[in-house]
Formats: structure tokens, C-alpha cells, sequence
């Protein structure tokens, strides 16, 4: 942990200042919810790591998807994403996400959750434990410092395609598309 | 002469900022010992505010970008009324209606700006925080009355240089007993529990806040760092001496922090009528006796 | 064998000719009937006391070509026998097509219990007010739930033929 380094502040402040203050939005899916509460509170502490909890999208710059995704979440997922100030950083939680996990023949449950909106990194494990969110924030902060955690980059360029796979999934979305701009 | 008073103003907004932040850094360590935990480096708010300027950030119109520097700048007039030990740059004139008046920018540029972004649960917080200024202006109008009648003054260095000589405001009994009230209501000011209301994240998604994001959060939580030196500086300005030197003056402010902070690490949220009813209660009462007292002794 | 659900077996047997009622534990009654008596023998439960509506379930019988509802009653009361009295109400309909009264002029706490079975076994409710979708987003030819819809090829077919966007980007 470089956080105590003044030059690194000096030299890269934005970068320095994603990886020491991940403010996290907890998508309360499935039954990944039960392992947050010990992880943000007195027993594990993610508030010394600078992840503390944020009851609003504006401003999350972190987004824990913990657990399943049904159809009918899979929507407000979309729209919390979309209204997290850029950049921000997604963190697929537990092997539902991943793909499908113990839902893998379900008629409702979304399978691969990389498919609708870009992922950063996953959490393997049914359930992981409380530690094993502390292993995905520091690996997110080597990600953030390679530059390789440009999920959000991502989503901006290949919004099309995105935008297709959610109206195939969900039908004809209600709020206008996020990027105008198309690129083919 | 006018470049002296520039430089204590740009001192005096910087330390405000500086004490300001530390207070709220120190808040969330604080809280993280009482509940056994590490917690957060203190300058974590510092760290966050970083972030938060080097994020896109979403505006929601003209009045809502307008609203949050009005309310910043509302918290930087009262910052130049209030005197810090030798530095006053302002508080020759007006002293403390000016500042009851000013008080008053920074939740109504809030307001502003909140009601723009047009969110149901904006207005819910917003409400919530007049409601409750509704409730803790009456005690620290009557509180204010009263120091304002025994010392026979409204200027702040005149309170403070009388007490210089007379010993601190606590040792007179009818300040004692508005002093305490100021202390059952500084938790209301600077949103501690047990009146929290207005955020309450666990309620009503932190309230008027919920919309902000980006810079604009940023220049929130400076406000609220703001808003926190005032009201502590206020209050050591009228009962508890003043500044003799700025270390001195900053040790007390810490301490009566503290003590705010372990009263809102224990206990739970009041609903607002609830709220409404203990601030017009007891702190209005204990400083309507003190109000009488000074005006029947004189 | 406890007093209340003898006598409220010979009560019953007394006003409906046509239905089957076995005790099949101490505090459980299975009443089996056809499915025009259901509304009747629900209303006159509720009329003795047995005001509460647990939870409506449903099985899918392929083999036979039936679907058996089960309505779950209990009571609220301060009678301590009465109170631990689980009534389970059974009916079988056809598959195809299946149709029943509503029971919300009973119980009014059917509502959502019958949405639900509404779009999970496919089947119409009779002068329920708003058979809207409760759970489900996307619309499906079987109900999910029946026996013979195949969550296997379903999920091949929707979910799997949603490609990967970098796949995508790659053919283009």
C-alpha cells in the first residue's frame, strides 16, 4: 500500500485518489448481501482500505454486484450503472454472476453478467468470504494503477453492442441510450 | 491595512478548511476506535475530495450548480465575522445578528440546489433540514439574546475580551444554563446523532445529497467542514474564553467535539417530530431561564 | 386424535356429499373436492373460523394430465386446538386450458398467490381483478413452472445466444 506517499500524490493525484477512496454500492442481489455487512462493519473493517458504503449511485465509484441477477434486476442494475460518475469500477461478486453458478439452468436468471455490462473483476467462490473482498480491492488497486481496470472505457466504445444485448434480454428499454455517438 | 486584512481572510478560510476537514477525518477514526475497529487515516476526507474532483460529475441545471457556491459562500461570509483570537477581519462590524442571519445561506443554497435536481427524496432531506433548522433556530436565537443582554453587546471580540477579564461565560449562571443548551443543539447543527435526520443514509438515501456527485459533492462535504468550524467556533467564542492563542483556542473546540462524538456513537436517530419536540423543549427552556435570569439581575 | 378436526371432519362430511377428508396427522385435514365445490367449502371454513389464507400451490400431475391446487387455511384464534389446525384444500383441473373461480371474495390475500400461479403454471382465474405478470419480465410459451417446459434448451436457446461483446467486436 502506497497510500502514505507523498510523492505518488504529487505526481498522479487522480489515480491515487480513485484507489485510497472506493465508495461502494452494494447491489443487494441474491445472498452475496449476507457476507457485506461483516465486511464494512467492526469484524473486517473495509473502511481502513477507504471502501465505505454509499447509499446513492452519483456517488459510488465502485459497484459490487453480490449474488444471482434475475431479468427483472438486471434493469435497475443497468440504470445504477449508468449513473455512477466515470471512472468507475465493477466488481462481479460470487459465481452466479460469473456464469450462472448454481442458476446455470434457470429460465430467469442472467448467466453471464459480462454480457450487458462490462466487468472489472470477479469474485469466485459460493459464497467468498469477507476476506477474499479485501484480495479483489487491493488487485483493483494494481488494476487501476496498470490502467487496466477501463471497464468504463469499455462501455463508452462499444456502448452498441451493450445497448443490443440489454434490448435483447430485457425488450425495449425505456430511457434513451447513455452515448450517442456509433461507431461501427 | 486593506492587504493585511486580504491575507487574514485567505488564513482565516484556509485554517477553517484545514480544522474543518481534520474534524471530520478524526470523526470517522473516532467512530471506528468506539466501535473496535482500525478505521480510516485521518485524512481521509482529504483523500476522498481528491477523488471526488478528479470524477465526471453530473449537473442537473443552472440554479443546481449556482445553489452549492451560494452555499459555500455562505458559510465563508460567517467565517469572516467570527474572530480568531487576534485575526477578525470583519467582526469590528455587525457581530452576532449578522451572523444568526448568515447562518441561515448555507442551508437555503442546499435547498436551492437540491429542489433543482428535481429527486422526491431531495425534497424529503431538504424538508427534513428546515424542519429541524425550524427547530434548533428558536434555542439559539433565545441563547444568543441572552449572551447578547449580559455582556450589554452584540460585537464578538467585545464578548471575548470581557471574558478575558470576568473569567469564561460558564462561570456566570444564567450562560451556564444557555451554554448547555447550545450543547444540546450543536448535534442538530452539525448533523450528529441523535439528529442525523437529514442525511440518514439508511433512510432516505442520504437525503439532499442524493444527487450530487463529482465536484459538487466535493464542495459539499467543504461546506460541511465549513459548517462544522463555525458552529464550534462559535460556541468557544461565547462561553468557553475565546482564543488567548489559536493552539489553545483549537484544543477546546476539540475537546467539546469529542465529547458531541461519543454522544453520537451511542445512540440511535430521533424521528423528526420527536426531534422537533426535544429541541423546543429542553434546550428552549433552559435557555428561556437563563434569558430570564439575566434580564431580572440585569 | 384431537376433538377439533373429528368434529370439523363430520361437520364437513355432513354438508358435502362429494368430497374425500382424511386426517393425515394430528393437526393436519386433507380435504380433496371437485374443483366447482372449492369456492363453497372455503367459504364455509371461513365462516367457522378458519380466516386465514397460508398460501395456494400448485402441482403439476403430467402423467395424469392434471394440475392439483392446494389452498393451505389455518386460523387466527385464541383457541389453542383451532389455532394449530393446518386445512389443506385439494383440487385437480385439467391441464389444458385450466380455469378456476378466484377466491378473492373470500380471501382477499389471494391476490399476489394468484398472479403467481397465473405466470408460473398458465392458469386463468376467473374475475381476478389484474392478472399481470408479478415476477417475471420476459413472456414464454410453456409457463415455467410445468413439467414439460425445458429450462435446458430454454437457456441455450435465450441466454447462451447472447454472444460476448468482445466475440462480437472479433467478427466484425
Amino acid at each position: 500500500m502506497d497510500r502514505n506517499k507523498l510523492g505518488k500524490w504529487l505526481q498522479s493525484p487522480g489515480k491515487m485518489g480513485q484507489k485510497y477512496s472506493l465508495h461502494a454500492l452494494y447491489f443487494c442481489t441474491g445472498c452475496g448481501i449476507i457476507e457485506i455487512p461483516p465486511t464494512i462493519t467492526a469484524r473486517w473493517d473495509a473502511e481502513r482500505f477507504g471502501v465505505i458504503p454509499v447509499a446513492t449511485p452519483r456517488q459510488a465509484n465502485l459497484f459490487l454486484i453480490t449474488g444471482y441477477v434475475s431479468v427483472k434486476t438486471l434493469r435497475p442494475i443497468i440504470r445504477s450503472y449508468e449513473q455512477m460518475p466515470e471512472p468507475k469500477f465493477t466488481v462481479g461478486f460470487g459465481s452466479c454472476p460469473i456464469n450462472g453458478g448454481m442458476y446455470w439452468d434457470s429460465y430467469n436468471t442472467i448467466k453471464h453478467l459480462d454480457k450487458y455490462i462490462p466487468i472489472d473483476g470477479w469474485i469466485a467462490g459460493c459464497m467468498p468470504r469477507p476476506e477474499a473482498v479485501f484480495v479483489a480491492v487491493t488487485h483493483l488497486w494494481t488494476l487501476i494503477d496498470k490502467g487496466m481496470a477501463d471497464g468504463y472505457k469499455k462501455y463508452r466504445e462499444d456502448y452498441h453492442y451493450y445497448r443490443e444485448n440489454q434490448e435483447k434480454i430485457l425488450g425495449k428499454l425505456e430511457w434513451p441510450p447513455l452515448f450517442s455517438s456509433k461507431k461501427m | 491595512m486593506v492587504m493585511n486584512t486580504i491575507l487574514e481572510i485567505i488564513i482565516i478560510i484556509l485554517l477553517a478548511a484545514i480544522i474543518g476537514l481534520f474534524f471530520l477525518g478524526l470523526s470517522r477514526k473516532i467512530m471506528a476506535r468506539i466501535h473496535w475497529r482500525y478505521g480510516p487515516p485521518i485524512a481521509q476526507p482529504v483523500i476522498d475530495i481528491i477523488k471526488l474532483f478528479n470524477q465526471t460529475s453530473m449537473s442537473h441545471g443552472k440554479l443546481f450548480n449556482f445553489g452549492i457556491i451560494f452555499s459555500l459562500s455562505g458559510s465563508v461570509v460567517v467565517l469572516l465575522f467570527l474572530p480568531l483570537g487576534e485575526m477578525c477581519p470583519l467582526s469590528s462590524s455587525g457581530g452576532l445578528l449578522v451572523i444568526l442571519y448568515c447562518m441561515l445561506i448555507a442551508p437555503l443554497g442546499l435547498a436551492l440546489s437540491g429542489g433543482e435536481a428535481a429527486n422526491p427524496i431531495t425534497s424529503i432531506g431538504i424538508s427534513r433540514k428546515f424542519l429541524l433548522a425550524f427547530g434548533y433556530e428558536l434555542p439559539l436565537l433565545l441563547i444568543l439574546l441572552t449572551v447578547m443582554t449580559h455582556f450589554n453587546t452584540i460585537s464578538i471580540v467585545d464578548i471575548v475580551n470581557m471574558q478575558l477579564q470576568t473569567g469564561w461565560s460558564f462561570q456566570h449562571l444564567p450562560l451556564l444554563l444557555s451554554g448547555i443548551a447550545y450543547i444540546l443543539i450543536l448535534p442538530a447543527i452539525l448533523d450528529l446523532r441523535p439528529f442525523e435526520l437529514i442525511q440518514a443514509p439508511q433512510e432516505i438515501s442520504s437525503g439532499p445529497m442524493i444527487e450530487y456527485g463529482g465536484k459538487f459533492l466535493a464542495l459539499a462535504t467543504i461546506q460541511h467542514a465549513f459548517n462544522v468550524f463555525i458552529s464550534l467556533s462559535l460556541f468557544t467564542n461565547l462561553f468557553l474564553g475565546g482564543a488567548e492563542n489559536p493552539g489553545y483556542f483549537f484544543l477546546k473546540m476539540l475537546i467539546v467535539f469529542i465529547i458531541l462524538l461519543f454522544v453520537n456513537a451511542v445512540t440511535p436517530r430521533f424521528r423528526i417530530e420527536q426531534a422537533i419536540k426535544f429541541l423546543w423543549r429542553w434546550p428552549a427552556l433552559l435557555a428561556f431561564a437563563g434569558l430570564i435570569i439575566v434580564s431580572v439581575t440585569g | 386424535m384431537n376433538h377439533t378436526g373429528t368434529s370439523l371432519k363430520e361437520n364437513l362430511l355432513s354438508y358435502f356429499d362429494d368430497i374425500l377428508v382424511e386426517i393425515s396427522d394430528e393437526h393436519r385435514l386433507t380435504i380433496s373436492c371437485k374443483k366447482d365445490s372449492v369456492i363453497t367449502i372455503l367459504s364455509s371454513l371461513n365462516r367457522n373460523g378458519y380466516n386465514h389464507l397460508a398460501l395456494i400451490s400448485c402441482v403439476d400431475w403430467i402423467k395424469d394430465n392434471e394440475l392439483e391446487l392446494v389452498y393451505i387455511i389455518s386460523a387466527y384464534t385464541e383457541d389453542s386446538e383451532k389455532g394449530k389446525m393446518n386445512i389443506l384444500v385439494k383440487t385437480k383441473i385439467a391441464r389444458e386450458k385450466p380455469e378456476l373461480l378466484t377466491v378473492m371474495s373470500i380471501y382477499e390475500n389471494a391476490e399476489p398467490y394468484e398472479r403467481e400461479l397465473h405466470e408460473l403454471y398458465g392458469i386463468n382465474f376467473k374475475g381476478h381483478p389484474r392478472l399481470i405478470p408479478l415476477l417475471l419480465e420476459r413472456e414464454y410459451e410453456i409457463p415455467p413452472f410445468r413439467k414439460d417446459f425445458d429450462t435446458r434448451k430454454y437457456v441455450q436457446d435465450v441466454f447462451d445466444k447472447i454472444p460476448f461483446v468482445e466475440d462480437k467486436k472479433g467478427r466484425k
